[in-house]
């Protein structure tokens, strides 16, 4: 008798038990994540100037030269930006036509070219190293190449900055 | 008199209790066989990872996005009944309590099975799921969504949990 019910206790054990795996619940997780980052602007500083240029001698500006143009970029702290730039390959008075191109940048975390980075403007675009400050200038220069027969005016064209978080 | 012998050790049981030792044998055996559903297994493969996300622009990952999109592996014996169920937050937590709103649409999770030839499905992460464990016995499970930050949305990291639930039959 002691046996049989031992017998019975411990089978009603194991059907509960496998009861209780029949229908098992299993579960895992993983995070969602995401880094906000703050508003990227992009504001024209100065523009790109070569003043008087003679015809037939090429003149450039340097990153390190008083006419260069600049760019301010605002961004998030500990990020990059790729800056890419649409570039003119003349400067246009009317229907004249003044070349430019030889297209030289620098970036730096401060309004100083001391220091700065130097790249190659291009519309495919630049990555900036990922830097601890939040505001970027970004200095332009270029050669122009007025021919000797280059008609007289007031020349000008666009250059454009893009910036975006990498 | 009955003697058994375990690891060396030997182990004399009075013939009275013969019956009982049997059952306690036995016992251990059942307990050791594999079921159906201890096989049943899901594991957290890889996080759903937005990454840089700027105010004021909503940003989507895609299920079928091979490194950004979250992923689960269901393994089960072939033949197995269960439901798939997620557990989906509504918003991730960033920066001193800072809320980032997450939602999910109709099509951002999809399954796909171990099986030569398995066709991806795409379905609603937020119904539950009865994925058929044939012919394959494993499936990846991977899931989108949708964050949107609001125009002063703090910065920072935000993070919230996804689960994955399964129920075997």
């Amino acid at each position: 008798m002691r046996t049989a019910i031992v017998l019975s206790a411990l089978v009603a054990a194991g059907l509960t038990a496998g009861a209780a795996t029949a229908e098992a619940q299993n579960s895992a997780s993983i995070q969602a994540t995401a880094t906000v980052l703050s508003a990227l602007t992009v504001a024209a500083g100065n523009n790109l100037q070569f003043g008087n240029v003679t015809p037939g001698v090429n003149k450039t500006i340097a990153i390190t030269d008083a006419g260069v143009g600049t760019f301010t970029v605002t961004k998030a702290a500990t990020s990059g930006v790729t800056l890419s730039f649409t570039l003119p390959t003349n400067l246009a008075s009317g229907a004249d036509q003044l070349p430019i191109g030889s297209w030289t940048g620098a970036w730096n975390t401060s309004a100083t070219t001391a220091g700065a980075n130097g790249f190659t403007p291009s519309a495919a675009g630049t990555n900036t190293s990922v830097t601890a400050g939040t505001s970027l200038t970004v200095f332009v220069g270029a050669t122009v190449s007025p021919v000797a027969a280059q008609a007289a005016g007031n020349y000008s064209g666009t250059v454009t900055m893009s910036a975006v978080y990498f | 008199m009955v003697s058994a012998s375990s690891t060396g050790a030997l182990v004399t049981i009075p013939a009275a209790n013969l019956m009982r030792f049997q059952l306690f044998v036995l016992l251990p055996a059942l307990a050791a066989a594999p079921s159906a559903a201890a096989q049943v297994s899901i594991t957290g493969i890889r996080d759903l990872t937005f990454g840089q996300v700027i105010v004021g622009i909503p940003s989507s990952v895609g299920p079928s996005h091979p490194t950004k999109s979250g992923q689960f592996r269901i393994t089960a014996p072939l033949s197995s009944k269960v439901q798939v169920r997620f557990t989906l937050p509504d918003a991730l937590a960033g920066p001193g309590g800072a809320q980032l709103p997450i939602s999910f649409g109709s099509n951002d999770a999809m399954a796909i099975g171990s099986a030569p030839g398995s066709t991806p499905i795409t379905f609603n992460p937020k119904a539950t799921r009865n994925p058929q464990f044939q012919p394959s016995t494993a499936y990846d499970v991977f899931i989108g969504g949708t964050v949107t930050p609001a125009g002063n949305q703090q910065p920072g990291s935000y993070a919230a949990t996804i689960t994955l639930t399964i129920t075997n039959f």
